[in-house]
């Protein structure tokens, strides 16, 4: 896996290039600057993932977020992966609309545990969707007041947050402790009570995702 | 006040409605009731002008319609003279060009001069909006700093600390001696991260200021300085803590730069409460030239709007060759003495 990371602090940028390196993921540019990142996926084509720091120079708010959603822009469906030390559910709703699937969003605390975050790589850059759990936590709480998701049983939305989190049909059955097909049941009832099209199952997970953060947000 | 007008008004058209009928009945001849018609018009218009003057808002714009207003009734009444008695050479110009004259003078001078208590009341909203602004400008800026400090500072270590702990863990049963490694560094991070919370805290608000107040703060402070710094005390009870954290990193800046810039070998720090007022003075013995402006970039500048908020004033003496004097005087209240006595230090 070829990954880009940027980072502009150096003790981090370091440590995450040495933590990935380690698990034999590798990192073909670690770079400082929104400017230098976007060289860097130009030049390092093909970038399975890039793993970006919301805040970098030169104004150090939210230049890597910006700059993650337009590196998704000119490379349609380039997996990214946006770390910050603190989460917005604002910031998820832009880089969810930002286009379908190899979305991350995590706090940057959750390289701690190294087999949780490696997983949440491999899964961004296979396309899959990985909201922190303090994203989803926040959505769960404002949930109860938004109409669509309140048509969800308790179950079905703490289905939907494991989803957001990006786990599988499987990882959601055994943090639930039910069946496989239990999970599948809750699946297909929130893709109808969410009144999503009927497209793709991968998209569709994303799309209720999406509402999800919408509809949480308006509550 | 308009009831009272329309009384007035309709009295004074009752008795010249009255003399008109008088002089009807009792043979006409020459029409003398127009002087009474003109008599009653006389207050009556008097009364309307100047209570169409007095809507005006209270002050000196108010008098000077009021002016006007009296002095239109009587050029009027002038015209009227002039009318009624038969209409001879156009006297009443010079009274009513006398009137224009001092009605122009008064509206010249208002514009013109605004009077003293009005000059003041308005240097000091100047002041009042500059120094308001610039203690909200330096609170965000220190906010800015102090989130900046912990983003960058703390919260990054314990970052790269959960990283080499996570590592670390996954390598000691495999590389131990890799893991030891990586453990060292996360005991490395940990002190560096708890050095840069530690200052993070002391810029915000310095520990040692909140045990022993301004007098031991600055002693402190001054056992810190690379030059000696000589600290009397004289401050009978306790200031109010932003004044106290105000002109404690006042001080710290002015120390500051007695090292960058001036060149002393000595230094002391005078504090003292007179009249009411909070007195800080700093000297050295360098080399002088020091600017209030913030030629040089000692911070002195900052320090006067930090100190602005409170109405407080730097005034510095710092004539080439030295020596430099800073005095920054606080107006403020004491509260109840406090236990520990003032002291000083060497």
């Amino acid at each position: 896996m070829r990954v880009v990371i940027a980072e502009d602090l150096a003790l981090l940028r370091d440590g995450l290039t040495r933590l990935l390196q380690a698990s034999d993921i590798e990192v073909v540019a670690a770079v400082a600057d929104p400017t230098a990142f976007a060289a860097a996926l130009r030049e390092h084509q093909p970038v399975d993932l890039a793993i970006v720091d919301v805040r970098m120079p030169p104004t150090f708010t939210t230049e890597g977020l910006t700059a993650a959603i337009e590196a998704r822009a000119s490379t349609p469906g380039l997996p990214v992966l946006v770390l910050s030390q603190y989460v917005e559910r604002l910031y998820a709703r832009e880089l969810m609309s930002s286009g379908d699937g190899g979305i991350g969003y995590l706090l940057k605390d959750r390289v701690a545990d190294i087999d949780a975050f490696l997983d949440a790589v491999h899964r961004v850059a296979a396309g899959g969707t990985v909201l922190d759990p303090k994203v989803v936590s926040g959505l769960l709480s404002h949930a109860e007041r938004s109409a669509p998701i309140a048509r969800l049983t308790a179950r079905e939305r703490e289905a939907l947050g494991l989803m957001a989190e990006g786990m599988s049909n499987a990882a959601i059955a055994t943090a639930m402790v039910v069946t496989d097909k239990a999970v599948g049941k809750h699946i297909s009832n929130i893709f109808m009570k969410l009144d999503l099209p009927d497209v793709p199952d991968h998209n569709r997970r994303v799309l209720a995702v999406l509402k999800y953060l919408q509809e949480s947000d308006t509550g | 006040m308009t009831r009272t007008l329309r009384l007035g008004a309709a009295f004074a058209a009752g008795l010249g409605l009255l003399t008109t009928l008088i002089w009807g009945v009792s043979g006409q001849g020459y029409f003398w009731p127009r002087w009474v018609w003109m008599g009653v018009a006389i207050p009556v218009g008097l009364a309307g002008a100047v209570a169409w003057a007095r809507q005006q808002r209270a002050g000196r714009r108010r008098r000077l319609a009021v002016h006007g207003a009296i002095s239109a009734v009587i050029s009027l009444l002038e015209v009227v003279i002039w009318l009624l008695s038969g209409l001879g050479w156009f006297w009443p110009i010079f009274p009513i060009a006398g009137l224009a004259a001092l009605f122009g003078v008064h509206a010249w001078v208002l514009t013109r001069l605004p009077p003293e208590r009005e000059r003041e009341l308005l240097q000091r909203v100047d002041v009042l909006s500059r120094s308001r602004s610039g203690a909200l400008d330096i609170q965000a800026a220190e906010l800015r700093r102090i989130e900046r400090d912990l983003h960058d500072g703390a919260q990054a270590r314990m970052v790269s600390l959960a990283m080499s702990l996570g590592l670390a863990a996954r390598l000691v049963k495999t590389d131990p001696d890799a893991a030891a490694n990586l453990l060292d560094e996360a005991r490395a991070s940990t002190v560096s991260a708890l050095d840069e919370l530690r200052d993070v805290v002391h810029g915000i608000h310095p520990p040692v200021l909140a045990d022993r107040g301004l007098a031991g703060a600055v002693e402190a402070l001054a056992l810190d300085v690379a030059v000696p710094v000589t600290v009397t005390a004289d401050i009978p009870g306790s200031l109010p803590a932003p004044v106290e954290s105000a002109l404690y990193f006042a001080t710290a800046e002015c120390l500051a730069n007695v090292v960058k810039h001036s060149g002393a070998s000595r230094a002391s720090v005078d504090l003292a409460y007179r009249d009411g007022r909070v007195v800080v003075v700093i000297g050295d013995n360098g080399a002088g030239g020091a600017r209030l402006d913030g030629g040089g970039g000692t911070g002195l500048a900052g320090i006067v709007r930090r100190l602005e908020a409170f109405d407080g004033t730097v005034a510095l003496s710092s004539p080439a060759g030295g020596p430099t004097t800073v005095t920054m005087e606080v107006p403020c209240a004491l509260s109840s003495p406090k236990t520990s006595p003032s002291s000083a230090t060497d």
